[in-house]
């Protein structure tokens, strides 16, 4: 795992630390193989795949893993979780990030959140 | 002393220049179309790897689109191309679904531009599989090397 994301991870975790919008916390799951928290609001990050690589002499120097964050929400403004996530984001990526889509499910009554970023590995 | 500099025989050049000028527009969107191909391409490969499962509640949120979902992206064909826009000097298009039309799931019919959006970016209930995004991003390079191919190929044709 690449350390940047590793302490984005741990960034994302620690959210619920600092100056939240209220008491609750933000559950998060790392990747796929944990089980999805059951709550009001949670978020999920993973790294996705490697968007691009700089070889030379054969060798792979650089590389850089495109990941998303994903929040879903029962409330419309993302219970504020919104601008902590996008501040967790421009500490650890460099600004090498966007927010890819926002969604609304009308099946479960959720909003969807999706960001991408990039992270050197 | 002064030199004197005379330069002979441009007028076949500025007719040459003055023609590239006027092909230009024709040059970009050939070009770009080279280049959207590409990442069309890429991401129809993508949505060939797409998982399927037929256990719809099984892996409770880690539900995989079922063989219908995906069938429905295939059976829309590659991603489409769509419309060129021009703007100024410029010329951009997009790639995607979102021409593609309706499928039947379930007996409902659905546009399959929700089903790719919902395989890509994942939902409650369903595990993303980021295919569209994985090709735009590994292809990019790829495409603009193409278009810079192509708008060279191109302008040497019209310059010879």
């Amino acid at each position: 795992m690449p350390t940047e994301y590793t302490q984005l991870v741990a960034a994302l975790k620690a959210l619920t630390q600092g100056e939240t919008p209220n008491t609750v916390t933000l559950p998060m799951a790392e990747n796929e193989w944990n089980t999805r928290p059951d709550a009001d609001s949670y978020g999920i990050v993973a790294l996705d795949f490697e968007a691009d690589a700089l070889h030379g002499d054969d060798i792979k120097c650089a590389t850089a893993y495109e990941g998303s964050v994903d929040l879903f929400s029962r409330k419309k403004d993302g219970d504020g979780w919104i601008s902590l996530i996008c501040g967790a984001l421009t500490d650890h990526c460099d600004g090498a990030w966007s927010l890819n889509s926002h969604m609304y499910e009308r099946e479960t009554g959720l909003f969807h959140w999706e960001w991408t970023f990039q992270i050197e590995g | 002393m002064p030199y004197k500099l005379k330069v002979e025989g441009m007028d076949s050049i500025t007719d040459m220049l003055a023609k590239a000028e006027d092909a230009a527009p024709g040059i970009a969107a050939k070009a770009l179309y080279k280049g959207a191909g590409i990442v069309a391409d890429e991401i129809s490969k993508g949505a060939r790897g797409v998982t399927t499962s037929r256990f719809k509640y099984a892996n409770g949120w880690q539900r995989q689109p079922s063989p219908e979902e995906k069938e429905a992206l295939l059976s829309a064909g590659a991603a489409g191309i769509a419309k060129f826009r021009h703007t100024g000097n410029s010329v951009d298009t997009s790639v995607g679904y979102s021409r593609s039309g309706y499928a039947t799931i379930d007996g409902k019919q659905k546009p399959v531009a929700v089903i790719a959006n919902a395989i890509n970016s994942g939902t409650s209930f369903m595990k993303k599989q980021p295919f569209i995004r994985k090709a735009v991003s590994q292809s990019k390079a790829k495409a603009s090397e193409a278009i810079s191919a192509e708008v060279e190929r191109l302008v040497a044709e019209i310059l010879k």
